[in-house]
């Protein structure tokens, strides 16, 4: 954090392998060490407290540890998520919801260690989730519905002569979902870092008042702890209700 | 803005993006999930199999209530009974017990006026026999007297 520092220096993507694969530059970046680490950090988190589950009927083999409570937890928060806002049919597209999150939510708190990379503050990587998401919904309708799909922009009861200026806005409206989305996401990676990093070239600028950067700092680092997770949320909660619309359209 | 300017990563990003999504996808979806939910399914049945078994127990038990206390209603009435009968027959004797002896006082009674009645037949009698005799003597004596032959 030296003096002069852009506050965005930190997004910087910085190559530590360069891979050069037909022509196409894939190096893996500082970006991708996180999105490994964020990876292996689920796999480890979510599979190994359940890798000793052995088929007993004693209570005793019953009682979880403490990690596979934990595990659980984000198990049973993204069921009921699933279950409140898609229902009974949402089961199927639990692993799709259930790694996003998890995906999404990791990825946020990592970036919260300094030093580290914040892959999601990225816009490339929020928009490819979200065009992932917004793909995989659109065409879920059409499989679901057909050509029926289309009844989607038209909204019921409503009178006809109405329409000509709502199907448009429906379709503009559906096809910002992805934008949305992704620009959500970002913003708010961004927006958060970059204000600790502004404050926190505060601190050193104003000597011994820094003091008070340096607390808000504390207060806000925690706000963005919250944020990491409330973003990982909405994305995962959109991406239900998006299912639900591609499945009920109304 | 590095996110905008260094456009020469996208596809790098885009890629490793891919990579890690697909692993992570894959390996929830076909090993660590399906572990969960069978844990979870594991201990949801070990529960539900006790709630059943609870619900047996209840229902053997509120049974073995309703036995107990049909057989202690019937103990009740038994004992109820007994008294009653024993009170019954008490109430009985003691009836039967006044009742004789009440003849029995009668009875004497009766005997007692009779021995007096014929008492007082024979004091009316020797009586009777005595005034005879004092009567005859002293009529016997009158008699003398008038003869002349009179030793007094």
């Amino acid at each position: 954090m030296a003096k002069g520092e852009s506050p965005l220096k930190q997004f910087e993507i910085q190559p530590i392998v360069d891979i050069n694969f037909l022509g196409f530059d894939i190096s893996f970046t500082n970006s991708a060490l996180w999105m490994t680490i964020t990876t292996a950090f689920i796999l480890i988190f979510f599979t190994v407290p359940f890798l000793k589950a052995k088929k007993t009927n004693s209570v005793s083999d019953l009682y979880p540890t403490r990690m596979q409570v934990a595990a659980e937890l984000g198990f049973n928060f993204i069921n009921s998520l699933l279950a409140d806002t898609v229902g009974k049919e949402g089961k199927k597209y639990f692993p799709l919801v259930f790694t996003l999150f998890m995906f999404i939510l990791f990825g946020n708190l990592f970036g919260m260690i300094p030093y580290s990379f914040t892959f999601t503050s990225h816009i490339i990587v929020t928009l490819a989730l979200a065009m992932g998401v917004f793909i995989f919904v659109t065409v879920l309708g059409f499989v679901k519905h057909g050509v029926k799909f289309f009844s989607f922009f038209v909204i019921p009861g409503l009178p006809v002569y109405m329409l000509p200026l709502l199907i448009p806005i429906e379709i503009i409206s559906y096809l910002s979902r992805p934008i949305s989305l992704s620009v959500r996401l970002f913003a708010n990676m961004l927006a958060g870092h970059t204000l600790l990093k502004v404050f926190a070239g505060f601190v050193s600028a104003l000597g011994f008042f820094g003091i008070l950067p340096l607390v808000f700092i504390i207060a806000l680092t925690g706000l963005e702890i919250l944020i990491a997770f409330l973003q990982a949320y909405v994305f995962a909660i959109l991406t239900c209700l998006y299912i639900n619309d591609a499945l009920h359209l109304h | 803005m590095p996110q905008l300017e260094q456009v020469e990563f996208f596809i790098s990003q885009l890629f490793w993006l891919g990579v890690f999504f697909v692993i992570l996808f894959s390996v929830l979806t076909y090993i660590t999930l399906p572990k969960i939910r069978a844990f979870l399914n594991q201990r949801d049945d070990f529960v539900k199999s006790h709630i059943s078994k609870q619900d047996e127990l209840i229902k053997k038990a509120e049974s073995i209530i309703e036995n107990y206390e049909a057989k202690l209603t019937e103990a009740k009435n038994q004992a109820s009974k007994i008294i009653n009968d024993a009170k019954d027959k008490a109430l009985k004797e003691s009836e039967d017990l006044i009742k004789a002896t009440e003849e029995k006082i009668q009875h004497e009674i009766k005997q007692t006026e009779e021995r007096v009645a014929k008492e007082k037949d024979t004091a009316i009698s020797e009586l009777n026999d005595q005034l005879k005799d004092s009567a005859t003597n002293f009529l016997s004596k009158v008699t003398n007297i008038e003869k002349g032959n009179i030793n007094l």
